[in-house]
């Protein structure tokens, strides 16, 4: 199997420049600078890399938002605020392959002549944003950043920036904002950040993996890369799996690979003779899946078809035992402290459904809660600035749908047939 | 008594401010510089950051009090921060939040009497694969269990 | 000039207007509260969502721009069910303050309520967040931080209008709540446009708080007494009380602001008022009736000048009156006593502070009326000499102080006049020193025109008539002129408008018509 990213993440240096180099890194960088820009961007668009943060939007598309005139200086941001829960891909790459993305960024800057690059990592990651700037300032000492890199004549300064515990930070414009100094508010669109981004100027904000990822591209051609996941969703994907699982962790596995093979084959089943009630598959914004429809294969068309979403990929697997209205209520606890509470919806509605969640899990629920909780969820969702709002429906709605004698069994038995415990 | 950055955190401040192109940008990271210098963010070190950097001690601190890393309030000398999310309750993290918090006489947003240990209970760490997870200062405990989260603890000092 | 649809009513708008702009235009409300004709676009309170063709998802009209051909529509069950369905979330947390809430009768959470709510709350009473109330944050206003809908239109009013931005919200989610900074209070003299912009009672005016229920003011279209600006405003007032002034859309003066000083200007009109018409005899105020009083002043200013010469009067204009009765001064001076001596008191009260936005150091609203009408400052300076020579014997004083002369100053100054009156509102130096006092009509007990400190001509309406026993200024006027032979027959204020209008040469042209609820710049002026 290809593999794009992991081939040596299990090597304790290869985080450094001179193994990186050594193991062929940066090469992908000199075949770029001699290639024209256009050429680069169009690989991008072949290989159909969606971008690999949650939306899937195609990276090669969002780079043809930018104005065609130079005369705005363009901005890249790399959004490594990891937070959508059941995620930790990106800090596997931060860690393990800085270099990747670093690569991956003066190519993508190159080829979008753009000269400034931010990387917004969440607030938590310390230490693995010390492990990025170390890269960084070997990538400097080294000449592949700074100025007239490689003497191709283009230059690029790459700074890291650190986030400050917010889950929305996640959501471009929140993070643009945030990068600005501001309270993380997403912003009203349009303008789209591609012509007024981060300080008035022409910005794309793209994910750690998905930048990760072009360096391959340029070395192999967009086509190969293609080839390696299905139909208009190519490549690999770090998929992560957690929950009591025998082999909990991040596996680069090819788009399209099967759901259930996943979670038996690669993670080991589940451990300590559990069995499957239910799969989160893409990050816990995704609509929840039955233990019997986990047939489907991991790409952005195939989770769709069936109601849920590849998101970031955030495999969060659920045993059997496990009650869902207490699930749902830590998931609700969850949106409702990192609503940001600019608009109206949100910031009430997720409040709202996370207080009638805890009252029917501790037996206190009423008859017509479950419907509240289905019509605070329809005047919440597609409402609301960005998809926060539309992130906490979709788990309240599917775990609703697809677990309803659960919560009717909480409001008509008075308590928890769990034991209010996990 | 006024606070202020010593010098070295003032050339920090200065190299810091040259990778932005306003002072605006520059208020979160600065808060950081703030927090580390000045122990949490007081109203008085809201106060110099907004004076350092020319903007409204209003707006400085509305930045502070969005953002959960921000300490308006002192937190003890360890910050004991454990994961409540699905990955991690699914995999156990109830029981050790309770464990820690018995076992240091403290509820979740309470500091020890010794100033030694702050309990907080926080959302996703981004490292479910490794679950359950607590943060401590800046470092990540992972595939925590009862025993290792006491030896943990014993060992902090 | 895009063309687009709404609720089937097609319209042509300029390019860059936003759905709710052009649904303005043909008169079609959509509900919404952080839109503000003058601050940025928001976008957060959602209430403004509309369907719109070809978008899978209701859109926001406030940040909608029309494009051609748009076809929108603000009225089907889908959009009233997502006002509603809004609305509901804005109450969950939001306290039935309303019989104790100032806002009450103007509130734009009852106003939609009534219109698209009429629902239960299913929200338990126990969730409640509770958050701060009845703050005195500086300025003109009261903060009650649990009431307010979090729509921003206050923290973009203080960081676009005023750049002071002592208001931000703090925390996140449902907890986030609006608030100072401690020890940091409104510090601007423009926090009074903070009420009026709140749409619900988190920010209300301390002026104001409990003294009168909205549905019982009526209003008044006014021009503000306190400076040359002439910002317009609405006078409200009950039963020949005013309780406030609130600022009138003028985007040539005002834009939909007025300043803190210029709010409490309705004071004067309700304290300390002239209001019956006095002659002093033996070292004390005798009442008198109208007829007798013009009369009895008439007569004596007669007599000065048989005795003593035309030259031997002095008036001094006020350039707090309007236009109609600066002409008639005017016309009095010049045509009936034939005094040369006719000059206007300036007043810059104080320090004379101003800025840079609405604040004018002269504290007249019509200096440049004056001046247009041929009355002139440094005229003024001579009859004060005139008066301290001795050489003054009768004097009529338009207003209630002269210049900024003290108590002390001015009662130095009439001493030595033998005969003073005083044309004026309220008690003051002159008041104590005059020997008849006719009160006249305050800025909202007669219509009329002012000239602002930039050369535009605004009407000003009259919202009741003059308290007690006061008298429009014209009436006075003419009753002194007609009482000295002069003939006048002014039916009333836009009478002498139309003499104003068809003699100077800056008004020309002008009539009340022309002038709208806007106003005009007199010739020669921009």
């Amino acid at each position: 199997m290809e593999l794009v990213l992991t081939a040596h993440f299990g090597n304790d240096r290869y985080r450094h420049a001179d193994t990186y180099e050594e193991l062929g890194g940066y090469a992908a960088l000199r075949k770029a600078i001699s290639m024209p820009k256009e050429e680069i961007v169009a690989e991008v668009k072949k290989a159909n890399l969606r971008g690999r943060g949650g939306a899937g939007f195609p990276a090669g598309v969002k780079w043809g938002f930018l104005p065609k005139d130079l005369s705005r200086p363009r901005i890249l941001v790399i959004n490594a605020d990891e937070g959508e829960p059941g995620t930790f891909k990106d800090r596997l790459i931060m860690t393990r392959g800085p270099h990747l993305l670093i690569e991956g960024i003066v190519i993508t800057c190159y080829a979008l002549t753009t000269h400034v690059c931010y990387i917004y990592v969440r607030g938590e990651f310390v230490r693995e944003a010390e492990i990025v700037q170390e890269a960084i300032d070997e990538a400097y000492a080294k000449g592949y950043l700074g100025r007239n890199i490689l003497g191709s004549g283009f230059d690029l300064d790459v700074t890291v920036h650190l986030g400050a515990g917010a889950y929305i930070c996640g959501e471009e414009t929140s993070l643009i904002n945030s990068l600005e100094g501001k309270r993380g508010w997403p912003r009203v669109k349009p303008p789209f950040p591609a012509s007024v981004g981060a300080f008035g100027q022409p910005t794309i904000v793209n994910n750690v993996e998905t930048i990760a990822d072009v360096p391959w591209i340029v070395t192999h051609g967009g086509e190969k890369f293609a080839s390696l996941g299905v139909e208009r969703d190519g490549g690999t994907r770090l998929i992560c799996v957690s929950g009591p699982v025998k082999k909990p962790g991040v596996f680069e596995l090819p788009v399209g690979t099967s759901l259930r093979s996943i979670i038996y084959e690669h993670a080991g089943g589940l451990k300590d003779g559990k069995t499957l009630k239910a799969v989160i598959p893409g990050g816990s914004s995704t609509p929840v899946l039955r233990a019997d429809e986990i047939d489907v294969a991991f790409d952005f068309e195939s989770l769709q078809k069936i109601g849920t979403m590849a998101g970031s990929a955030g495999v969060i697997v659920i045993p059997e035992g496990t009650c869902m209205v207490r699930a749902l209520s830590v998931l609700m606890n969850f949106y409702a402290h990192e609503s940001c509470g600019q608009c109206t919806p949100c910031r009430e509605g997720c409040g709202w459904m996370a207080k009638v969640l805890h009252r029917i899990e501790n037996g206190e629920g009423k008859d017509g809660d479950v419907e509240l909780i289905l019509d605070i969820c329809d005047n919440m969702m597609g409402r609301t600035i960005c998809p926060l709002a539309d992130a906490a429906v979709m788990p309240a709605q599917s775990f609703i749908w697809k677990f309803r004698e659960e919560f009717d069994r909480h409001i008509r038995d008075k308590k928890c047939p769990y034991g209010s415990r996990f | 008594m006024s606070l202020a950055f010593s010098k070295e955190t003032r050339a920090k401040h200065e190299r810091l401010l040259t990778r932005y192109p306003n002072r605006e940008a520059a208020i979160l990271p600065t808060l950081y510089l703030a927090q580390r210098e000045f122990g949490h963010l007081s109203d008085e070190a809201i106060l110099y950051v907004a004076d350092l950097l020319g903007f409204t001690p209003a707006r400085i601190d509305g930045v502070a009090t969005f953002y959960t890393m921000y300490n308006k309030k002192p937190v003890g000398k360890y910050h004991l921060q454990v994961c409540r999310n699905l990955s991690c309750s699914l995999m156990g993290a109830e029981h050790l939040i309770e464990r820690v918090s018995e076992k240091l006489g403290v509820q979740p947003g309470e500091t020890t009497a010794d100033g030694r240990f702050t309990l907080s209970t926080v959302e996703c760490l981004g490292s479910c694969g490794t679950a359950p997870v607590m943060q401590v200062n800046d470092d990540y405990y992972e595939n925590l269990s009862e025993e290792s989260i006491d030896a943990i603890l014993d060992r902090l000092r | 000039m895009p063309t687009f649809t709404i609720n089937g009513i097609s319209v042509d708008v300029p390019e860059g207007t936003t759905v709710l702009e052009a649904a303005k235009t043909v008169g079609i409300e959509i509900p919404h509260y952080c839109y503000h004709p003058k601050l940025s676009i928001a976008g957060n309170c959602r209430m403004c969502l509309v369907e719109v063709e070809k978008f899978p998802k209701l859109q926001i009209a406030c940040n909608t721009f029309v494009t051609d051909g748009m076809v929108v529509k603000s009225n089907t069950e889908k959009v009233r069910q997502a006002v509603t369905g809004v609305l509901e979330f804005l109450l969950i947390h939001h306290p039935i303050d309303c019989p104790i809430c100032d806002q009450a009768g103007e509130c734009g959470l009852q106003i939609y309520y009534m219109k698209y709510g009429l629902h239960k709350s299913r929200y338990a009473f126990e969730d409640k967040v509770h958050k701060k109330k009845v703050q005195d944050i500086g300025g003109q206003i009261i903060l009650d931080a649990e009431r307010c809908i979090l729509c921003s239109r206050c923290i973009r009013f203080l960081q676009e209008v005023t750049g002071t931005s002592e208001l931000e919200f703090f925390q996140r989610g449902d907890h986030s709540e609006i608030s100072l900074f401690p020890g940091r209070p409104l510090d601007n003299h423009y926090t009074g446009n903070l009420a009026d912009i709140c749409p619900v009672g988190a920010l209300t005016s301390k002026d104001f708080r409990f003294k009168c229920r909205v549905w019982f003011l009526r209003g008044a279209k006014s021009i503000c007494p306190g400076c040359a600006n002439g910002c317009n405003v609405e006078a409200h007032f009950k039963e020949n009380i005013l309780y406030r002034l609130v600022p009138r859309q003028n985007d040539e003066v005002n834009q939909t602001w007025m300043c803190d000083p210029g709010r409490l200007e309705y004071k004067k009109a309700n304290e300390g008022r002239l209001l019956i018409p006095a002659v002093r005899e033996h070292g004390g105020l005798k009442a008198e009736a109208w007829e007798a009083a013009l009369s009895a002043v008439a007569f004596r200013l007669w007599e000065t000048v048989e005795k003593n010469g035309s030259e031997s009067i002095a008036v001094i204009a006020s350039p707090a009156f309007s236009n109609e009765e600066l002409y008639l001064t005017r016309k009095l001076a010049d045509e009936v006593l034939r005094t040369p001596n006719l000059g206007f008191s300036p007043r810059t009260s104080g320090n004379g502070f101003s800025d840079d936005f609405l604040i004018k150091a002269d504290k007249n609203p019509n200096t440049q009326g004056a001046q247009l009408l041929g009355i002139s400052e440094k005229k003024f300076e001579d009859i004060v000499r005139r008066i301290s020579d001795g050489k003054v014997k009768g004097l009529l004083v338009f207003g209630n102080e002269i210049a900024d002369f003290s108590e002390e100053k001015t009662g130095e100054l009439l001493a030595g006049v033998p005969f003073v009156v005083q044309i004026g509102t309220n008690e003051g130096s002159v008041f104590r020193a005059a020997h008849a006092i006719l009160p006249s009509a305050s800025f909202v007990e007669r219509g009329g025109t002012f000239t602002n400190h930039a050369g535009r001509v605004q009407r000003s309406w009259m919202g009741f008539p003059p308290r007690g026993n006061a008298r429009s200024g014209i009436e006075i006027i003419t009753g002194l002129a007609n009482r000295l032979g002069a003939g006048w027959k002014f039916a009333g204020e836009a009478s002498v408008f139309r003499a104003i209008a068809k003699s100077e040469a800056s008004f020309a042209g002008m009539s009340y018509e022309s002038l709208g609820e806007q106003g005009q710049m007199a010739g020669g002026k921009g």
